[in-house]
Protein backbone atom coordinates (compact mmCIF):
# COMPACT_ATOMS: atom_id res chain seq x y z
CA UNK A 1 0.00 0.00 0.00
CA UNK A 2 2.77 2.44 0.97
CA UNK A 3 6.15 1.63 -0.51
CA UNK A 4 9.32 3.51 0.35
CA UNK A 5 12.22 2.87 -1.98
CA UNK A 6 15.63 4.38 -1.29
CA UNK A 7 14.10 7.52 0.21
CA UNK A 8 16.60 10.23 1.12
CA UNK A 9 16.00 13.64 2.59
CA UNK A 10 18.37 16.39 3.60
CA UNK A 11 17.82 19.58 5.57
CA UNK A 12 20.72 21.56 4.17
CA UNK A 13 23.66 19.29 4.86
CA UNK A 14 21.85 17.31 7.54
CA UNK A 15 20.88 13.90 6.25
CA UNK A 16 17.42 13.46 7.79
CA UNK A 17 16.34 10.28 6.03
CA UNK A 18 18.89 7.77 4.80
CA UNK A 19 18.05 5.19 2.14
CA UNK A 20 14.70 4.15 3.60
CA UNK A 21 13.23 1.14 1.79
CA UNK A 22 10.27 -0.64 3.27
CA UNK A 23 6.64 -1.36 2.69
CA UNK A 24 3.35 -1.05 4.56
CA UNK A 25 0.85 -3.64 3.41
CA UNK A 26 -2.89 -3.10 3.07
CA UNK A 27 -4.62 -3.33 6.42
CA UNK A 28 -1.31 -3.35 8.24
CA UNK A 29 -0.62 -1.32 11.35
CA UNK A 30 2.96 -0.13 11.50
CA UNK A 31 4.38 1.57 14.56
CA UNK A 32 7.44 3.70 13.93
CA UNK A 33 9.59 4.25 17.00
CA UNK A 34 13.01 5.47 17.88
CA UNK A 35 14.78 8.17 19.88
CA UNK A 36 13.82 11.79 19.28
CA UNK A 37 15.48 13.31 16.26
CA UNK A 38 15.68 9.93 14.58
CA UNK A 39 13.54 11.03 11.63
CA UNK A 40 10.30 9.20 12.43
CA UNK A 41 8.08 12.25 12.14
CA UNK A 42 9.91 13.37 9.03
CA UNK A 43 9.35 9.96 7.50
CA UNK A 44 5.61 9.92 8.16
CA UNK A 45 5.28 13.50 6.89
CA UNK A 46 6.84 12.56 3.56
CA UNK A 47 3.96 10.15 2.90
CA UNK A 48 1.44 12.96 2.29
CA UNK A 49 4.16 15.33 1.14
CA UNK A 50 4.13 17.70 4.07
CA UNK A 51 7.88 17.17 3.62
CA UNK A 52 9.59 16.88 0.27
CA UNK A 53 12.20 14.24 -0.41
CA UNK A 54 15.29 14.73 -2.53
CA UNK A 55 15.96 11.19 -3.65
CA UNK A 56 14.07 7.94 -3.92
CA UNK A 57 10.42 7.18 -4.37
CA UNK A 58 7.31 6.81 -2.23
CA UNK A 59 4.27 5.21 -3.78
CA UNK A 60 0.85 4.95 -2.24
CA UNK A 61 -1.48 2.55 -3.99
CA UNK A 62 0.71 2.89 -7.05
CA UNK A 63 0.71 6.72 -7.05
CA UNK A 64 4.17 8.26 -7.02
CA UNK A 65 3.63 10.72 -4.17
CA UNK A 66 6.50 13.03 -5.01
CA UNK A 67 5.88 13.16 -8.74
CA UNK A 68 5.35 16.84 -9.58
CA UNK A 69 2.39 16.03 -11.82
CA UNK A 70 0.40 14.44 -9.00
CA UNK A 71 -2.77 16.34 -8.07
CA UNK A 72 -1.63 16.85 -4.51
CA UNK A 73 -4.93 18.11 -3.11
CA UNK A 74 -6.81 15.16 -4.54
CA UNK A 75 -4.12 12.77 -3.37
CA UNK A 76 -4.23 14.12 0.18
CA UNK A 77 -7.93 13.36 0.50
CA UNK A 78 -6.89 9.70 0.48
CA UNK A 79 -4.46 9.99 3.38
CA UNK A 80 -5.73 10.90 6.83
CA UNK A 81 -3.20 12.72 8.96
CA UNK A 82 -3.37 13.19 12.73
CA UNK A 83 -0.99 15.66 14.34
CA UNK A 84 0.68 15.75 17.71
CA UNK A 85 -0.83 19.22 18.36
CA UNK A 86 -4.33 18.22 17.06
CA UNK A 87 -4.49 21.39 14.92
CA UNK A 88 -8.25 21.66 15.09
CA UNK A 89 -9.61 24.86 13.57
CA UNK A 90 -10.36 26.95 16.67
CA UNK A 91 -13.00 29.13 15.00
CA UNK A 92 -15.22 26.15 14.21
CA UNK A 93 -17.25 23.79 16.36
CA UNK A 94 -16.26 20.14 16.52
CA UNK A 95 -18.84 19.09 13.96
CA UNK A 96 -17.85 21.92 11.60
CA UNK A 97 -14.23 20.85 11.88
CA UNK A 98 -15.28 17.40 10.71
CA UNK A 99 -17.62 18.71 7.98
CA UNK A 100 -15.36 21.29 6.39
CA UNK A 101 -13.34 19.18 3.98
CA UNK A 102 -16.20 16.87 2.90
CA UNK A 103 -18.25 19.95 1.97
CA UNK A 104 -15.50 22.08 0.43
CA UNK A 105 -13.36 19.41 -1.17
CA UNK A 106 -15.68 16.47 -1.88
CA UNK A 107 -18.65 18.73 -2.60
CA UNK A 108 -21.02 16.91 -0.28
CA UNK A 109 -24.22 18.59 0.76
CA UNK A 110 -24.29 20.17 4.20
CA UNK A 111 -26.92 17.77 5.45
CA UNK A 112 -25.08 14.71 4.21
CA UNK A 113 -21.74 15.91 5.56
CA UNK A 114 -23.25 16.71 8.91
CA UNK A 115 -24.95 13.32 9.24
CA UNK A 116 -21.68 11.61 8.45
CA UNK A 117 -19.80 13.90 10.84
CA UNK A 118 -22.21 13.10 13.64
CA UNK A 119 -21.76 9.39 12.98
CA UNK A 120 -17.99 9.83 13.18
CA UNK A 121 -18.17 11.88 16.35
CA UNK A 122 -20.38 9.14 17.77
CA UNK A 123 -17.73 6.63 16.81
CA UNK A 124 -15.03 8.53 18.74
CA UNK A 125 -17.47 8.98 21.63
CA UNK A 126 -18.02 12.71 21.23
CA UNK A 127 -21.44 13.12 19.64
CA UNK A 128 -22.50 15.11 22.70
CA UNK A 129 -19.65 17.58 22.07
CA UNK A 130 -20.55 18.28 18.44
CA UNK A 131 -21.31 21.94 18.99
CA UNK A 132 -18.39 22.59 21.36
CA UNK A 133 -15.43 24.64 20.20
CA UNK A 134 -11.93 23.16 20.43
CA UNK A 135 -10.92 25.41 23.32
CA UNK A 136 -13.83 23.97 25.32
CA UNK A 137 -12.55 20.42 24.86
CA UNK A 138 -9.80 18.58 26.69
CA UNK A 139 -6.69 17.52 24.79
CA UNK A 140 -7.88 13.96 24.45
CA UNK A 141 -11.25 15.08 23.16
CA UNK A 142 -9.60 17.44 20.68
CA UNK A 143 -7.45 14.64 19.36
CA UNK A 144 -10.47 12.39 18.94
CA UNK A 145 -12.24 15.13 16.98
CA UNK A 146 -9.08 15.44 14.88
CA UNK A 147 -9.24 11.71 14.15
CA UNK A 148 -12.92 12.02 13.19
CA UNK A 149 -12.01 14.94 10.94
CA UNK A 150 -9.41 12.87 9.14
CA UNK A 151 -11.80 9.91 8.83
CA UNK A 152 -14.47 12.12 7.28
CA UNK A 153 -12.60 12.00 3.98
CA UNK A 154 -12.86 8.18 4.12
CA UNK A 155 -9.15 7.72 3.52
CA UNK A 156 -7.83 4.20 2.97
CA UNK A 157 -4.71 5.12 4.97
CA UNK A 158 -4.27 6.94 8.26
CA UNK A 159 -1.03 8.49 9.47
CA UNK A 160 -0.53 9.39 13.12
CA UNK A 161 2.34 11.65 14.12
CA UNK A 162 2.83 11.18 17.87
CA UNK A 163 -0.91 11.49 18.51
CA UNK A 164 -0.66 11.12 22.28
CA UNK A 165 2.60 12.95 23.03
CA UNK A 166 0.94 16.27 23.80
CA UNK A 167 -1.65 14.74 26.10
CA UNK A 168 -1.83 14.49 29.85
CA UNK A 169 -1.30 10.85 30.83
CA UNK A 170 -4.92 10.28 31.84
CA UNK A 171 -6.09 11.20 28.35
CA UNK A 172 -3.78 8.91 26.41
CA UNK A 173 -6.05 5.91 26.82
CA UNK A 174 -9.13 7.44 25.17
CA UNK A 175 -7.15 8.32 22.04
CA UNK A 176 -5.44 4.94 21.88
CA UNK A 177 -8.82 3.23 22.24
CA UNK A 178 -10.07 5.02 19.15
CA UNK A 179 -6.90 4.06 17.26
CA UNK A 180 -7.23 0.45 18.36
CA UNK A 181 -10.78 0.24 17.13
CA UNK A 182 -9.66 1.66 13.78
CA UNK A 183 -6.92 -0.92 13.55
CA UNK A 184 -9.35 -3.70 14.32
CA UNK A 185 -11.58 -2.48 11.50
CA UNK A 186 -8.75 -3.09 9.09
CA UNK A 187 -7.50 0.45 8.52
CA UNK A 188 -4.01 0.73 7.09
CA UNK A 189 -2.12 2.77 9.66
CA UNK A 190 1.31 4.21 10.21
CA UNK A 191 1.85 5.55 13.72
CA UNK A 192 4.79 7.36 15.17
CA UNK A 193 4.39 6.77 18.88
CA UNK A 194 6.18 6.07 22.12
CA UNK A 195 3.27 3.99 23.37
CA UNK A 196 4.93 0.60 23.36
CA UNK A 197 1.90 -1.13 24.82
CA UNK A 198 -0.11 0.09 21.88
CA UNK A 199 2.56 -1.29 19.56
CA UNK A 200 2.47 -4.66 21.35
CA UNK A 201 -1.26 -4.86 21.25
CA UNK A 202 -2.22 -3.75 17.74
CA UNK A 203 0.85 -3.33 15.54
CA UNK A 204 1.65 -5.86 12.84
CA UNK A 205 5.12 -4.40 12.43
CA UNK A 206 7.43 -2.20 14.41
CA UNK A 207 9.96 -0.06 12.58
CA UNK A 208 12.87 1.20 14.63
CA UNK A 209 14.67 4.30 13.40
CA UNK A 210 17.82 6.08 14.48
CA UNK A 211 19.77 8.89 12.83
CA UNK A 212 17.49 8.89 9.81
CA UNK A 213 18.01 5.20 9.15
CA UNK A 214 15.56 2.37 9.39
CA UNK A 215 17.60 0.13 11.68
CA UNK A 216 15.27 -2.72 12.35
CA UNK A 217 11.81 -3.95 11.42
CA UNK A 218 9.87 -6.87 12.77
CA UNK A 219 6.78 -8.08 14.52
CA UNK A 220 6.22 -6.51 17.91
CA UNK A 221 6.90 -9.84 19.66
CA UNK A 222 10.24 -10.23 17.94
CA UNK A 223 11.19 -6.58 18.34
CA UNK A 224 10.38 -6.31 22.02
CA UNK A 225 11.60 -9.68 23.18
CA UNK A 226 14.56 -10.06 20.92
CA UNK A 227 15.81 -6.88 19.26
CA UNK A 228 18.74 -7.59 16.98
CA UNK A 229 20.50 -4.25 16.85
CA UNK A 230 22.40 -2.75 19.78
CA UNK A 231 20.72 0.58 19.27
CA UNK A 232 17.27 -0.94 19.54
CA UNK A 233 18.32 -2.81 22.70
CA UNK A 234 19.60 0.40 24.22
CA UNK A 235 16.43 2.25 23.20
CA UNK A 236 14.19 -0.39 24.74
CA UNK A 237 16.13 -0.49 28.00
CA UNK A 238 16.00 3.33 28.18
CA UNK A 239 12.26 3.45 27.85
CA UNK A 240 12.02 0.55 30.28
CA UNK A 241 9.75 -1.52 28.15
CA UNK A 242 10.98 -5.06 28.49
CA UNK B 1 -15.93 78.27 23.73
CA UNK B 2 -19.51 77.61 24.74
CA UNK B 3 -20.48 80.39 22.40
CA UNK B 4 -18.66 78.82 19.50
CA UNK B 5 -20.25 75.46 20.18
CA UNK B 6 -23.63 77.12 20.44
CA UNK B 7 -23.34 79.04 17.18
CA UNK B 8 -21.27 76.77 15.04
CA UNK B 9 -21.77 73.19 16.25
CA UNK B 10 -24.00 72.28 13.27
CA UNK B 11 -21.30 73.51 10.87
CA UNK B 12 -18.68 71.43 12.66
CA UNK B 13 -20.91 68.38 12.64
CA UNK B 14 -22.50 68.46 9.18
CA UNK B 15 -21.07 71.50 7.33
CA UNK B 16 -23.52 73.56 5.25
CA UNK B 17 -25.96 70.64 4.97
CA UNK B 18 -28.89 70.69 4.09
CA UNK B 19 -28.45 74.12 2.49
CA UNK B 20 -25.06 73.27 1.05
CA UNK B 21 -22.69 70.32 0.71
CA UNK B 22 -22.36 67.85 3.57
CA UNK B 23 -19.22 68.52 5.57
CA UNK B 24 -17.76 68.58 9.06
CA UNK B 25 -17.55 65.50 11.26
CA UNK B 26 -20.14 63.70 9.13
CA UNK B 27 -17.97 63.96 6.03
CA UNK B 28 -14.90 63.02 8.05
CA UNK B 29 -16.62 59.84 9.19
CA UNK B 30 -17.90 59.07 5.68
CA UNK B 31 -14.39 59.51 4.29
CA UNK B 32 -12.92 57.26 6.96
CA UNK B 33 -15.48 54.50 6.54
CA UNK B 34 -15.27 54.64 2.76
CA UNK B 35 -11.49 54.74 2.79
CA UNK B 36 -11.22 51.80 5.14
CA UNK B 37 -13.97 49.76 3.47
CA UNK B 38 -12.36 50.09 0.04
CA UNK B 39 -8.85 49.62 1.38
CA UNK B 40 -9.75 46.46 3.25
CA UNK B 41 -10.18 44.03 0.33
CA UNK B 42 -7.19 45.65 -1.34
CA UNK B 43 -5.08 45.11 1.77
CA UNK B 44 -6.01 41.42 1.85
CA UNK B 45 -4.93 41.11 -1.78
CA UNK B 46 -1.66 42.89 -1.03
CA UNK B 47 -1.05 40.72 2.03
CA UNK B 48 -1.66 37.54 0.03
CA UNK B 49 0.84 38.75 -2.57
CA UNK B 50 3.31 39.62 0.18
CA UNK B 51 3.06 36.13 1.69
CA UNK B 52 2.99 34.40 -1.67
CA UNK B 53 5.67 31.86 -2.55
CA UNK B 54 5.83 33.43 -6.03
CA UNK B 55 8.45 36.12 -6.44
CA UNK B 56 6.51 37.71 -9.29
CA UNK B 57 3.74 38.57 -6.83
CA UNK B 58 5.84 39.13 -3.75
CA UNK B 59 8.30 41.61 -5.22
CA UNK B 60 5.95 44.22 -6.74
CA UNK B 61 3.59 44.13 -3.76
CA UNK B 62 6.51 44.57 -1.38
CA UNK B 63 7.78 47.53 -3.39
CA UNK B 64 4.35 49.18 -3.38
CA UNK B 65 3.96 48.73 0.36
CA UNK B 66 7.44 50.09 1.09
CA UNK B 67 7.01 53.11 -1.17
CA UNK B 68 3.62 54.07 0.25
CA UNK B 69 4.84 53.58 3.80
CA UNK B 70 7.96 55.62 3.11
CA UNK B 71 6.17 58.70 1.76
CA UNK B 72 4.28 61.35 3.78
CA UNK B 73 0.52 61.28 3.35
CA UNK B 74 0.45 64.83 2.01
CA UNK B 75 2.77 63.75 -0.84
CA UNK B 76 0.29 61.03 -1.79
CA UNK B 77 -2.49 63.63 -1.75
CA UNK B 78 -0.55 65.79 -4.19
CA UNK B 79 0.20 62.83 -6.39
CA UNK B 80 -3.46 61.82 -6.56
CA UNK B 81 -4.49 65.44 -7.02
CA UNK B 82 -2.31 65.91 -10.09
CA UNK B 83 -1.92 62.36 -11.39
CA UNK B 84 -5.43 60.89 -11.18
CA UNK B 85 -6.95 63.53 -13.55
CA UNK B 86 -4.17 62.79 -16.04
CA UNK B 87 -4.79 59.06 -15.79
CA UNK B 88 -8.59 59.19 -16.12
CA UNK B 89 -8.56 62.11 -18.58
CA UNK B 90 -11.05 64.29 -16.75
CA UNK B 91 -11.22 66.46 -13.67
CA UNK B 92 -11.75 64.62 -10.43
CA UNK B 93 -13.46 66.01 -7.37
CA UNK B 94 -11.41 66.74 -4.29
CA UNK B 95 -13.53 64.20 -2.43
CA UNK B 96 -12.61 61.43 -4.88
CA UNK B 97 -8.97 62.46 -4.78
CA UNK B 98 -8.93 62.16 -1.03
CA UNK B 99 -10.70 58.79 -1.05
CA UNK B 100 -8.22 57.42 -3.59
CA UNK B 101 -5.33 58.67 -1.47
CA UNK B 102 -6.72 57.22 1.74
CA UNK B 103 -7.42 53.87 0.09
CA UNK B 104 -3.87 53.53 -1.23
CA UNK B 105 -2.36 54.69 2.03
CA UNK B 106 -4.55 52.52 4.24
CA UNK B 107 -4.24 49.48 2.01
CA UNK B 108 -0.46 49.57 2.38
CA UNK B 109 -0.59 49.86 6.15
CA UNK B 110 -3.43 47.39 6.63
CA UNK B 111 -1.79 44.82 4.37
CA UNK B 112 0.99 44.67 6.94
CA UNK B 113 -1.56 44.04 9.68
CA UNK B 114 -3.19 41.30 7.62
CA UNK B 115 0.17 39.77 6.76
CA UNK B 116 1.17 39.71 10.42
CA UNK B 117 -2.22 38.20 11.25
CA UNK B 118 -1.74 35.38 8.76
CA UNK B 119 1.88 34.74 9.65
CA UNK B 120 1.23 34.64 13.39
CA UNK B 121 -1.12 31.66 13.05
CA UNK B 122 0.44 28.31 13.98
CA UNK B 123 1.87 26.47 10.98
CA UNK B 124 -0.20 23.44 12.02
CA UNK B 125 -3.36 25.20 10.86
CA UNK B 126 -2.12 25.30 7.28
CA UNK B 127 -0.76 21.78 7.51
CA UNK B 128 -4.03 20.41 8.87
CA UNK B 129 -6.06 22.14 6.16
CA UNK B 130 -3.74 21.06 3.35
CA UNK B 131 -3.63 17.49 4.70
CA UNK B 132 -7.40 17.33 4.32
CA UNK B 133 -7.01 18.18 0.64
CA UNK B 134 -7.99 21.86 0.85
CA UNK B 135 -6.14 23.87 -1.77
CA UNK B 136 -4.41 27.18 -1.11
CA UNK B 137 -7.51 29.30 -1.76
CA UNK B 138 -9.80 27.23 0.44
CA UNK B 139 -7.19 27.08 3.19
CA UNK B 140 -6.94 30.87 3.16
CA UNK B 141 -10.66 31.49 2.92
CA UNK B 142 -11.99 28.87 5.31
CA UNK B 143 -9.18 28.42 7.81
CA UNK B 144 -6.53 31.16 7.92
CA UNK B 145 -8.29 34.44 7.09
CA UNK B 146 -11.26 33.99 9.46
CA UNK B 147 -8.84 33.46 12.33
CA UNK B 148 -6.40 36.15 11.24
CA UNK B 149 -9.11 38.77 10.73
CA UNK B 150 -10.66 37.99 14.09
CA UNK B 151 -7.31 38.37 15.83
CA UNK B 152 -6.72 41.58 13.90
CA UNK B 153 -9.95 43.30 14.95
CA UNK B 154 -8.29 45.58 17.54
CA UNK B 155 -5.60 46.62 15.06
CA UNK B 156 -8.25 47.31 12.46
CA UNK B 157 -10.15 49.55 14.85
CA UNK B 158 -6.91 51.39 15.63
CA UNK B 159 -6.42 51.79 11.90
CA UNK B 160 -9.88 53.31 11.69
CA UNK B 161 -8.84 55.79 14.36
CA UNK B 162 -5.77 56.84 12.39
CA UNK B 163 -7.86 57.12 9.24
CA UNK B 164 -10.19 59.54 10.99
CA UNK B 165 -7.22 61.70 11.92
CA UNK B 166 -5.69 61.38 8.48
CA UNK B 167 -8.80 62.67 6.71
CA UNK B 168 -7.81 66.09 8.09
CA UNK B 169 -5.29 66.17 5.24
CA UNK B 170 -8.33 66.86 3.05
CA UNK B 171 -7.99 70.44 4.27
CA UNK B 172 -5.12 71.07 1.84
CA UNK B 173 -7.29 70.23 -1.18
CA UNK B 174 -10.42 71.87 0.23
CA UNK B 175 -12.48 68.82 1.05
CA UNK B 176 -15.11 70.11 3.46
CA UNK B 177 -14.27 67.73 6.26
CA UNK B 178 -14.03 68.57 9.95
CA UNK B 179 -10.76 70.53 9.90
CA UNK B 180 -11.83 72.51 6.86
CA UNK B 181 -15.15 73.32 8.55
CA UNK B 182 -13.32 74.47 11.65
CA UNK B 183 -11.10 76.77 9.66
CA UNK B 184 -14.20 78.24 8.04
CA UNK B 185 -15.69 78.79 11.47
CA UNK B 186 -12.43 80.44 12.45
CA UNK B 187 -12.66 82.81 9.49
CA UNK B 188 -16.21 83.71 10.44
CA UNK B 189 -15.48 84.30 14.14
CA UNK B 190 -12.13 85.88 13.36
CA UNK B 191 -11.09 86.68 16.94
CA UNK B 192 -11.07 83.32 18.71
CA UNK B 193 -8.69 80.95 16.89
CA UNK B 194 -7.57 79.20 20.08
CA UNK B 195 -11.10 78.38 21.14
CA UNK B 196 -12.08 77.21 17.66
CA UNK B 197 -9.13 74.90 17.27
CA UNK B 198 -9.45 73.66 20.82
CA UNK B 199 -13.03 72.70 19.99
CA UNK B 200 -11.78 70.98 16.85
CA UNK B 201 -9.23 69.00 18.84
CA UNK B 202 -11.83 67.99 21.40
CA UNK B 203 -14.15 66.65 18.73
CA UNK B 204 -11.37 64.56 17.17
CA UNK B 205 -10.31 63.40 20.59
CA UNK B 206 -13.82 62.40 21.69
CA UNK B 207 -14.40 60.28 18.60
CA UNK B 208 -10.96 58.69 18.56
CA UNK B 209 -10.87 58.06 22.30
CA UNK B 210 -14.23 56.29 22.15
CA UNK B 211 -12.97 54.07 19.35
CA UNK B 212 -9.66 53.39 21.08
CA UNK B 213 -11.55 52.22 24.17
CA UNK B 214 -13.64 50.06 21.92
CA UNK B 215 -10.48 48.51 20.42
CA UNK B 216 -9.20 47.86 23.92
CA UNK B 217 -12.44 46.16 24.94
CA UNK B 218 -12.36 43.94 21.85
CA UNK B 219 -8.72 43.13 22.56
CA UNK B 220 -9.60 42.05 26.09
CA UNK B 221 -12.35 39.83 24.77
CA UNK B 222 -10.02 38.16 22.33
CA UNK B 223 -7.37 37.71 25.04
CA UNK B 224 -9.98 36.02 27.18
CA UNK B 225 -10.98 33.71 24.38
CA UNK B 226 -7.35 32.85 23.71
CA UNK B 227 -6.79 32.11 27.36
CA UNK B 228 -9.55 29.54 26.97
CA UNK B 229 -7.35 27.72 24.47
CA UNK B 230 -4.55 27.07 26.92
CA UNK B 231 -6.80 25.93 29.76
CA UNK B 232 -9.50 23.76 28.25
CA UNK B 233 -12.71 23.33 30.13
CA UNK B 234 -12.67 19.98 31.84
CA UNK B 235 -15.73 18.15 30.74
CA UNK B 236 -15.23 14.46 30.90
CA UNK B 237 -18.29 13.60 32.94
CA UNK B 238 -20.36 12.46 29.95
CA UNK B 239 -17.51 10.97 28.07
CA UNK B 240 -18.29 7.33 27.29
CA UNK B 241 -14.73 6.46 26.28
CA UNK B 242 -13.37 7.66 29.58
CA UNK B 243 -15.97 5.80 31.55
CA UNK B 244 -15.35 2.55 29.73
Amino acid sequence: MIRFSKVNKWYGTYHALVEISQEVGKGEVVVVCGPSGSGKSTLIRTVNRLEEIQKGEITLDGTDVHDKSVDLNHFRTKVGFVFQQFNLFPHMSAVDNVCLAPIKVLGKSKVEAKDRAMALLERVGLAHKASSYPQQLSGGQQQRVAIARALAMEPPVMLFDEPTSALDPEMVGEVLNVMKSLARDGMTMMCVTHEMNFAREVANKVWFMDHGQLIETGTPEAFFSNPTSDRAKRFLSEIGSH
Amino acid sequence: MGEILHDYLPVLLIGQFPNGPLGGLALTLILSVLGLALAFPLSIGLALCRTSPYRALRLPSTIVVYIVRGVPLVMLVFWSYFLVPVLVGQTVSAFTTLVVTLVIYQAAYMSEIVRAGIESLPKGQTEAARSLGLNYGLTMRSVLLPQALYNMLPSLISQFVSTIKETSIGYVISVHELTYSASQVNSAVLTKPLQVFLTLSLIYFAVCFALTRCAYAVDRRIEKRRAGVTSPVESTAHDPLLQS
